[in-house]
């Protein structure tokens, strides 16, 4: 990348906190910088990535206003999610993350829960405040994917997928999960993510059968071919 | 504003020293640096190189343990899955095995192996590399490598894997019988050529009875492991029955086309006839491949009532065809080359459109199936042998054109003609290793025909893949 190129991405950056509104920052500002971060991935602008990441980690977490509370309510959370029940989890990592909003995991559980009661948009955003908080979480950007993936949005499950990648603790595991995805997820979106992703960073993968032709009534056995076709 | 200008300030920093982060692919590229010196040190014959770059590896940061008891069942799965020559569901086995425990080394490469065994030579390559970063020492691991880097034509780097896969092997003897094999029976010259080259460094004198390995690649493929004895009752059908049916059988022959020469493939020596040229693949291919081309011929009240074709698939006379071949037949004679039988199904399915057929036709060749099922194919010149309409042995080429799969079966879209009467037919390789079965066709259109892919046949069951020959 050219040093024109790093203006440029400055300049696009300062535009969007710059064009906020007055009462927005702290956490909108740093979400955007998370969503700075799936563009700069789809770009496979590394530099960019790692820079949104950094200006992430500088900012100060805030301080919990009960630690101990917030841990509570978010080991209620787990047992209700192992348990099923969505509100009762809903409502305990709220709470948690109320009272410790600095708390990723509980921003990270309340978007899982989000996802499982459908509420995308929701799911979304807590996903994106855990990521703020927590960038390099590497499953954060996983269940963000596969929020962007049912909302039909591959542009951006490519992007979380690649910071998935990127991220990972284990990069071949990573990629034999994104190879598993992109061969035998039966949802189109998040498989083509999967595969553009594996594509973007340049990692092999099986070129994909043509999908499964529906049922064709002119496919027939030899046996029953006309004599004389058309 | 303040943010705005700490983000100024590390993008121009970044920018200045044009530092890229570190990334997921530097990890590979770390392991992969050290596995490549060690196979250079091996072809150089530098031990001391080999453990330098051993224990740099040994040195490197361990991943997260994963979780073994959850991969263990996986893992034991996916090993009867390879065994099986299910390859496609080995695969899935082992990821999921890999992906609850990445740290252990024989999953990865068993994973790896597997890659190897579906062609897949890029993902084969990562996955063994990466496990040798487990375990820097593991000869099986080294073997491996060593055949996919022969499959891609390196055979120096295989030499090398190959050197290494002796010098850590515990069982140093089997190591080199294993070298031995792959040095005289691989079909890939750059693997013959790296264990001949292994074997060479090893041994004092010539590796002996492998000195002729580094040939042109036989015509045909090599000898099949032994085969195992089909029960007496199921491989031979009832001689109370065979003159009956032999009699209609010659029948119902009689009233179909012959082709003008005997299925017998001409040789030099046969009066008035040219000897075909040895360069010629279709030649090649059809002077073999013929005689292990059947005629399948459905009876019904001592008359012909269907036609289809069949390819030899074992010495002790197994027939595969299609289910629609013979779905209705009460009685079936098949004729293969110039020999007849009596058969009897063994296997049948629907779906895929496949059946087996019991014959007495043992024979000292039979065909082999490539498990190849990936868009490499594409393009490649394929041939076919049937009795379209009861013309015997009609042989005709085409591509493949495509891979489809229809109604979860793998089939191979080829633009060779067909016709009724091919149903069930081989579609060879200009290897003359069978890539297809010769099923179905679309009515509208030109050439647009299709054949159950090998990798379906041998993942179907329908046919014991142990008594199958693979060619690799």
């Amino acid at each position: 990348m050219s040093a024109r190129h790093y203006w440029m991405l400055a300049l696009l950056l300062a535009a969007g906190p710059a064009s906020m509104p007055h009462f927005a920052h702290g956490s909108e500002q740093n979400r955007f910088y998370a969503q700075q971060m799936i563009e700069r991935a789809v770009a496979h602008d590394e530099t960019g990535v790692a820079a949104m990441q950094l200006m992430l980690e500088q900012n100060p977490r805030p301080a919990p206003l009960d630690a101990a509370v917030a841990q509570a309510a978010l080991r209620r959370g787990q047992a209700a999610l192992q348990a099923d029940d969505l509100d009762a989890a809903m409502g305990a990592f709220q709470q948690a993350g109320k009272n410790d909003p600095g708390n990723a995991e509980a921003f990270n559980y309340l978007g899982l829960v989000y996802r499982k009661l459908d509420r995308l948009p929701e799911a979304e955003h807590a996903l994106l405040q855990a990521l703020a908080l927590e960038p390099t979480r590497a499953v954060a950007w996983f269940q963000l994917a596969q929020i962007y993936a049912l909302m039909n949005d591959v542009r951006r499950a490519r992007g979380a997928l690649a910071n998935t990648y990127r991220y990972a603790q284990n990069p071949m595991r990573a990629e034999e999960i994104l190879r598993n995805i992109a061969e035998n997820e039966a949802a189109d979106a998040l498989r083509a993510a999967a595969l553009e992703t594996l594509r973007l960073f340049q990692l092999p993968v099986e070129e994909t059968i043509v999908p499964p032709l529906a049922v064709n009534p002119d496919i027939v056995p030899i046996d029953k071919l006309p004599s004389n076709p058309p | 504003m303040d943010a705005l200008v700490k983000l100024l300030l590390l993008v121009l920093a970044l920018a200045l020293t044009g530092a890229a982060p570190a990334s997921a692919s530097r990890q590979y590229a770390t392991i992969d640096y050290y596995v490549q010196q060690m196979i250079a040190a091996a072809i150089a014959q530098d031990a001391i190189g080999v453990l330098t770059f051993r224990e740099q590896l040994e040195n490197l940061r361990r991943p997260e343990e994963g979780d073994p008891w959850q991969a263990r069942p996986f893992n034991q799965l996916g090993q009867e899955q390879l065994t099986d020559g299910r390859f496609r569901q080995a695969l899935l086995a082992f990821r999921q095995g890999f992906i609850a425990d990445p740290t252990d080394p024989e999953i990865a490469d068993h994973l790896g192996l597997t890659y190897l065994r579906l062609n897949r030579l890029k993902e084969a390559e990562r996955l063994l590399v990466y496990a040798l970063s487990l375990a820097p020492a593991r000869a099986a691991t080294w073997l491996h490598l060593g055949q996919v880097y022969g499959q891609m034509g390196d055979a120096r780097r295989a030499n090398g894997a190959f050197a290494n896969a002796h010098s850590f092997a515990a069982d140093q003897p089997r190591t080199i019988e294993q070298l031995r094999q792959l040095a005289t029976t691989d079909a890939a010259d750059a693997v013959r050529i790296g264990a001949l080259q292994a074997l060479q460094g090893l041994l004092p004198a010539p590796a002996a009875g492998v000195a002729p390995a580094i040939s042109p690649l036989p015509q045909s493929p090599a000898e099949p492991a032994p085969f195992q004895p089909v029960p007496e009752a199921a491989s031979k059908p009832s001689p109370a029955t065979a003159g009956d049916l032999f009699a209609a059988l010659r029948r119902g022959l009689m009233d179909l086309a012959k082709p003008t020469t005997t299925a017998t493939p001409p040789t030099a020596s046969t009066p008035g006839t040219e000897a075909p040229d040895q360069d010629n693949p279709g030649q090649r291919i059809y002077r073999r491949g013929v005689a292990l081309t059947c005629l399948i011929v459905s009876l019904e009240n001592g008359k012909t009532s269907n036609l289809g074709s069949g390819l030899l698939a074992s010495p002790d006379g197994l027939v595969i065809t299609n289910h629609h071949v013979i779905e209705k037949a009460r009685n079936l004679a098949v004729r293969c080359g110039d020999r007849e039988s009596v058969a009897r199904v063994s296997k049948r399915s629907r779906q895929p459109d496949l059946a087996l057929l019991t014959t007495s036709l043992e024979s000292s060749e039979s065909f082999a199936f490539d498990p190849t099922y990936n868009q490499n194919l594409i393009g490649l010149e394929v041939f076919v042998i049937g009795n379209p309409y009861g013309l015997e042995s009609t042989f005709s080429t085409g591509i493949i054109s495509g891979l489809r799969e229809i109604d979860g079966v793998r089939y191979i879209q080829i633009s060779a003609p067909i016709s009724p009467g091919n149903s069930g037919g081989p579609v060879i390789l200009r290897d003359g290793a069978v890539i297809g079965v010769a099923t179905m066709g679309l009515k509208v259109g030109q050439n647009l025909n299709f054949a159950i892919a090998s990798a379906e046949l041998i993942a179907s069951g329908i046919f014991d893949p142990a008594r199958m020959k693979v060619s690799r």
